[in-house]
């Protein structure tokens, strides 16, 4: 187990290289001057210039890249272009808040949509069925800023019980929070139902009723648990998606995260901060991958045997 | 299990009761587009840290909302010969650490941003300036190296803010994190992202401020902008969006306040383009578009119709400025067909991707159909259309000029033959006569004659049309009632200083 954690770490390396390769490039294909736009329409050409050799940008792309890459290894993400500020120092502060919104969001996610989806399963065609199923329809269709601004009036201005923006307090988490969930709620919520509806039309179900086991046990130990893989699988797959929706809501909702330093950092052509915000991005979701993994082998005793069995094979040989 | 959910349930609305409400302080919650980049005047660019830095440093001299100069940390001062200004300090001046004002500071302050290595976007409206010295403890003088009338102006701008000489030597990089003026509010806290947080000063040389406490936020979501003033959570805000103006104007707890901006939009023209060099069709174009159906339809009427290339609020503006061009698609017709192009012709509109100025080159695309001109408009990212108009445009572009407060900064830079091909001449064109003027507007010291000569060259430029000046803009802002003292400026860098909630 130990072998394989480690070998998957250092597969992050290659992904991270490829991943900031491919924004560096991206970032610099894109037209227009990250010094004009900081000095503004009434800049002289001279001004321009100056502040590009300044700040390195008159190098050849690929010893800009290599420079890059070489003080990233010593661990210097540089500083930003616009503010000035270090990348690590901005990273840092506004980490706290994307992850505890993430979390926040897909713990709400799962909390809501699993027993939401269980609950259709149960009670398979009945109107409790059909309407939570249309629940997570809406769930799913509504677009993220859209919902954001309508839960927002409803919560800030009709029934004015918690902030519309901000960062600090725990209020200022409900209403982003909930909008962040409510996509991936009806998506685990979907999964979950039919993965269940899946199981429960197994023979070893079956078995397990004939047995004249509770309903509740066969359910819980037999129905559930056997349900849960696809949901964990498609619940870490669109972590990738959440930190996409963390990019619009924390900009609706004025919240001070990695994904709305993204957005400005893109605007403003400031080619460190976004470098420093998409590598945080891609080892968030190369790590979630990574837990995700690890968890199956706890929830599938066959993929715990295969590691297990890969060391037997490796001592005896 | 029960007494688990309700511990919890009391516990939440312990939490509840438990508000946002600093007892006993006066606090200004103030809302901005974007959070501020760098506190220190050298490095910052943008209008929303301008606003901060506003609050916490002074100048040399100021300037009211009527545009006029006033002294600031300078009592008084004196112009003995064209090249040499004298500035007398006001006495007993304190930075927010404890020292006192000397003219050290300011000499510190003029070198640091003109040093050749100096990144200071500030730097360019200064660079006349030979020398400044420390006469001394309370007199500077600053020297320039040809006669410059637009001085005092650009030096009210916040990038001139003075610095204090230890602080910044103590700061080295990271000054703008700890930055430390003499105005009437200190700095207190930065959350990135989120807000700046500023107190008052209570040793500012004006007396103390009546607020305690101001917190910036930054809110870039137009609708969350509005939702938090109408929910009460902040008590100022900057940048109303225009379409929810009236709306918030009719409600009873909040006062809208509107001002013209700085900033002349137009629809410039590359005279190097054909059929762009004749004077006949760059006056067709201007008559061919009705700006009063811009103003309403993209901005909701909260703009004024230009006749000129300058905002009324700029200093040299020309108030007896006529509509020379008014909306008349037939007389349109007539000129082209005079310049022979009677079925039009074809050409090219530069914008970038903001949704205003798009469907401003929308608009001036349709009206140029009336009068059988087909344009086609090209969307580019901002940077690019500067870059590329600076060069030489296709034909037509749209495009904002805001310049310093003074009418040099909106003319010179823009409309003297020494920026063809680079910098600011976008329309690639000047006369001799259009350079000796602009040349003495910064050479002539005497205000009334300046003004004379300013406005000669604003006949010209209507006359010449190289540009279709659209409109100007309207800075909206909206406060709680009760908050009074507050000023719109024009160049929407507002101070707060005379802000109170009004007992």
């Amino acid at each position: 187990m130990l072998s394989y954690l480690c070998r998957r770490l250092l597969f992050f390396v290659p992904i991270l290289l490829g991943v900031s390769l491919l924004v560096f490039s991206i970032m610099h294909l894109t037209p227009g001057d990250p010094a004009q736009i900081m000095l503004g329409p009434e800049a002289t050409q001279e001004d321009i210039a100056k502040v590009r050799q300044a700040l390195g940008l008159d190098r050849p792309l690929a010893v800009q890249y290599l420079v890059f890459v070489s003080n990233l290894l010593q661990g210097d993400l540089g500083r930003s272009i616009r503010s000035d500020v270090p990348v690590w120092d901005e990273l840092t502060s506004r980490l706290p808040a994307t992850f505890l919104l993430a979390g926040c969001g897909i713990l709400l996610a799962i909390c809501l949509g699993f027993p939401l989806g269980l609950l259709a399963a149960c009670r398979h065609n009945t109107l409790l069925d059909t309407s939570s199923s249309m629940l997570a329809l809406l769930g799913f269709s509504v677009p993220n800023f859209w919902a954001g601004l309508m839960l927002m009036l409803l919560f800030s201005i009709v029934i004015p019980i918690l902030p519309s923006s901000g960062y600090g307090e725990w209020r200022n988490l409900v209403l982003p929070a909930v909008t962040l969930a409510l996509q991936i709620m009806a998506i685990i919520a979907r999964m979950t139902r039919s993965s269940v509806l899946e199981v429960i039309r197994q023979d070893y179900v079956r078995t397990a009723r004939a047995k004249g086991l509770r309903e509740r046990v066969v359910l819980w130990r037999h129905a559930v648990r056997n349900a849960l893989l696809p949901v964990v699988t498609i619940t870490g797959l669109y972590f990738g998606i959440l930190l996409g929706g963390v990019v619009v809501i924390e900009t609706v909702f004025s919240y001070p995260g990695i994904g709305r330093m993204l957005v400005e950092a893109i605007r403003s052509h400031d080619y460190p901060l976004v470098q420093g915000g998409v590598l945080i991005f891609s080892v968030s979701v190369c790590a979630i991958n990574l837990g995700v993994d690890i968890l199956y082998a706890f929830l599938d005793p066959r993929i715990r045997e295969q590691y297990s069995g890969a060391r037997g094979r490796r001592a005896a040989a | 299990m029960r007494i688990v959910v309700r511990a919890l349930v009391a516990f939440g609305l312990c939490l509840l009761a438990v508000g946002p409400v600093l007892a006993g302080e006066q606090v200004l919650r103030v809302a901005q587009v974007a959070d501020i980049t760098n506190l220190d005047p050298h490095r910052a660019g943008d209008i929303y840290t301008a606003n901060v830095i506003r609050q916490i440093y002074n100048n040399l001299v100021k300037m009211n909302k009527a545009m006029e100069v006033q002294g600031d940390l300078a009592e008084r001062w004196t112009n003995p010969d064209d090249k040499t200004w004298l500035f007398m300090l006001r006495k007993g001046v304190k930075f927010h650490n404890g020292e006192t004002l000397t003219a050290e500071d300011v000499k510190f302050t003029f070198d640091r941003m003109l040093a050749p290595a100096s990144k200071a976007p500030g730097k360019r409206l200064v660079d006349v300036v030979a020398t400044v010295e420390a006469v001394d403890a309370g007199t500077v003088k600053i020297t320039t190296k040809k006669p410059f009338a637009p001085l005092l102006t650009n030096l009210t701008r916040y990038e001139m803010a003075i610095l204090n000489k230890k602080a910044v030597e103590q700061g080295g990089a990271d000054y703008g994190k700890k930055p430390v003026g003499t105005g009437p509010f200190l700095f207190r806290e930065h959350r990135l992202g989120d807000r700046v947080v500023l107190a008052k000063f209570a040793g500012y040389f004006e007396g103390p401020a009546k607020i305690d406490q101001i917190v910036y936020r930054a809110i870039p979501e137009d609708a969350t902008r509005v939702i938090e003033i109408e929910s009460g959570g902040i008590d100022l805000m900057f940048n109303a969006p225009p379409q929810d103006f009236d709306r918030l104007a009719k409600n009873p707890k909040l006062a809208a306040i509107e001002e013209l901006f700085q900033a002349t939009m137009y629809l410039g023209m590359n005279l190097k383009v054909k059929p762009l060099d004749n004077k006949l069709v760059r006056q067709a174009i201007n008559y061919a578009v009705d700006k009063e159906a811009i103003n309403k339809a993209v901005f909701f009427g909260r703009a004024t119709s230009s006749y000129g290339p300058l905002s009324p609020s700029i200093w040299g503006f020309d108030p007896g400025l006529k509509s020379v061009y008014p909306f008349n698609p037939q007389k349109a017709k007539e000129l082209l067909k005079q310049a022979g192009f009677p079925n039009g012709f074809e050409c090219v509109i530069w914008t970038d991707p903001r949704t205003e100025r798009k469907s401003v080159a929308e608009m001036i695309q349709a009206y140029l159909a009336q009068v059988g001109v087909t344009a086609k408009i090209e969307i580019m990212e901002w940077g690019k259309l500067l870059a590329e108009t600076g060069k030489g445009a296709k034909g037509l572009f749209v495009l904002g000029w805001t310049g310093t407060g003074d009418a040099d900064g909106g003319l010179h830079i823009r409309f003297h033959t020494s920026g063809i091909g680079k910098d600011h001449n976008r329309n690639q064109w000047g006369t001799a006569e259009l350079d000796q003027l602009l040349d003495s507007g910064r050479t002539t010291m005497d205000p009334a004659k300046r003004k004379a000569i300013y406005a000669k060259i604003q006949r010209i430029l209507v006359e010449e049309a190289p540009d279709l000046f659209i409109n100007i803009s309207k800075n909206l802002a909206v406060a709680r009632k009760e908050l009074k003292g507050f000023e719109l400026f024009p160049n929407n860098i507002n101070p707060l200083y005379g802000v109170s909630y009004g007992n």
